[in-house]
């Protein structure tokens, strides 16, 4: 058999076309894993985007599953599929550093949740991928933020790639895997896939386990894929989902891909609100979100007007992690270690963090079930809520991250304005899913769906992605 | 390394303010969001949103 050259055509494939080129034999496991080996260790150190290659036992995967395809044993679609990991989740025997210099020598003795059903389901571990030193736990001030240092966005090598899930978002949009599995506390899957122009999936919190994964804020924390598409995000999902009795903040829910089930457009209600793809917007986003806007109302969906209810979300999102971090990361904070981070406002931030009163913590969880409730009484009105993901472009390698300046008018409606952090609040699950392009960077919507309303999200994901093609767009990535 | 690397600006070098400048400003920042939370008006039977199932 001739040798097989592998193209972009490959790297920026889908699951599925990768999975077919595979079962027709067009090239081995171990053939498609050294590519994309080769490609990782090669751009990955170049973009601040790989913590660790995997090659070794990655390879050692790929023979077996080659084995299973000569046998015609097919576990999952996922099956061959190389993937990298962000380095928040642990792998057997293999150091996993939370993206922080100070637990450089850690390793585990067992693979996350996540990890094992993916090696199950015959997926390929190929890395561990970077992130904000702690998830950003404490507040970085600075892009830098990370053992690797800033993961540098493959559309622009002066901008960020966003965090805290920052190289699976570098790493899935410059085709160096195929997938990648980020977490999301508050903003981490979404931000980065918006910034990367990728398709990121936020599950609802409990329907993925975290065992294995490094705890920021028990009650937000939820680990999800990061792709280039609608479909591949829930291909990946039907893998990772499950109940897990290890992680106590499992719903005891699964998630199957059923697209045959999906309610039909005009069945449907998107919520919106307009000030959101105009006024609240940087200026050079508007026209591309206004496009995007346009093209979901085609779509034959009934759009509504609505407004965010009035709570203080990024105050009690802070406050929840400010305080869950704090005690998860206390004897790192007490012992001193925490001033070997790299971002020293992070630090101080972890520090003061210990001094919160439990009555502060307390009243923010409370205040969050009236959020959670009010995000109910909202979903008897619509389906789904769409806003832009964000409200900006990725942010330079040289700008302060704490840098932000109210605006001097007050806009005239709250918009869906802060629904990243209220839809961490309610649990919602969220897809971000690319729109467009503004001074050259990807830019991207959400639509957010009720509690365990994937399979629906999808649905709406995939009906976009099937009029537009910002998802396939390739960055400037050359090896 | 190569030439295209060496042209990116670096990323911003994390300075060093005066560590006492940093904890200030940190435990401002929760005094600020604890007054924004306070302000919500919260009926008594309210429970935290414990045994957090979406």
């Amino acid at each position: 058999m001739a040798k097989f050259t592998f193209t972009d055509d490959i790297f920026f494939g889908s699951i599925s076309e990768i999975a077919a080129a595979l079962a027709k034999k067009e090239f081995s496991t171990v053939e498609l894993t050294h590519a994309f080996c080769n490609r990782l260790e090669k751009l990955g150190p170049r973009y601040n985007a790989l913590a660790l290659s995997l090659r070794d036992s990655a390879l050692r995967k790929a023979k077996d599953v080659d084995r299973d395809f000569k046998l015609d044993r097919v576990r999952s679609p996922l099956q061959g599929i190389p993937y990298g990991a962000k380095d928040l989740l642990a792998a057997k025997g293999k150091p996993t550093t939370w993206g922080a210099k100070a637990f450089a020598g850690q390793v585990f003795k067992e693979d996350a949740a996540v990890i094992e059903l993916l090696d199950k389901a015959g997926a390929i571990l190929i890395g561990k991928l970077s992130m904000v030193e702690l998830a950003g736990g404490g507040g970085n001030r600075y892009p830098s933020a990370s053992a690797t240092g800033a993961c540098l966005n493959p559309w622009d090598r002066t901008y960020w790639s966003g965090g805290s899930s920052s190289g699976p978002g570098t790493a899935t949009a410059a085709g160096m895997v195929t997938f990648s599995i980020g977490s999301e506390t508050s903003g981490s899957i979404l931000g980065p896939s918006a910034y990367c122009g990728i398709t990121g999936l936020r599950p609802t919190y409990g329907l993925v386990s975290r065992r294995g994964a490094m705890a920021l804020s028990w009650t937000l924390d939820k680990i999800g894929p990061m792709c280039r598409s609608v479909e591949d995000c829930a291909l990946v999902l039907s893998v990772i989902a499950g109940n897990d009795f290890e992680d106590p903040g499992s719903a005891g829910k699964s998630f199957h891909y059923a697209p045959q089930f999906a309610r039909k457009p005009d069945e449907i209600t998107i919520g919106y609100a307009p000030i959101d793809f105009d006024e609240s917007a940087a200026p050079e986003m508007r026209a591309g979100l206004q496009e995007a806007l346009k093209l979901v109302k085609s779509l034959g969906m009934s759009m509504k007007e609505v407004e965010i209810p009035d709570f203080p979300y990024n105050a009690l999102v802070s406050m929840i992690i400010a305080t869950e971090g704090a005690s998860a990361f206390e004897d790192f904070i007490r012992s001193g270690k925490v001033d070997e981070l790299t971002d020293h406002r992070q630090a101080r931030g972890l520090k003061a963090n210990l001094d919160i009163p439990a009555v502060d913590y307390l009243r923010a969880m409370r205040v969050r079930a009236l959020v959670q409730q009010a995000f109910r009484d909202l979903f008897l009105d619509v389906d789904f809520l769409l806003a832009p993901t964000k409200p900006n472009i990725a942010w330079k390698l040289t700008d302060r991250l704490d840098d932000t300046t109210p605006p001097a008018t007050p806009p005239k409606s709250r918009g869906l304005s802060g629904l990243i952090p209220a839809g961490n609040l309610a649990g919602l699950p969220a897809l971000s899913l690319p729109c467009g392009f503004a001074s050259g960077l990807p830019i991207a919507i959400s639509v957010v769906g009720r509690p365990f309303y994937e399979n629906q999200l999808i649905a709406v994901g995939k009906a976009f992605q099937s009029h537009t093609d910002w998802h396939r767009k390739r960055p400037p990535v050359t090896e | 390394m190569l030439a295209a690397a060496a042209a990116i600006p670096q990323a911003a070098t994390p300075q060093t303010p005066p560590p006492d400048a940093d904890l200030d400003s940190a435990r401002e920042l929760l005094k600020s969001n604890a007054q924004q939370i306070a302000k919500v008006k919260l009926p008594m039977p309210t429970e935290p949103a414990f045994h957090f199932k979406a």
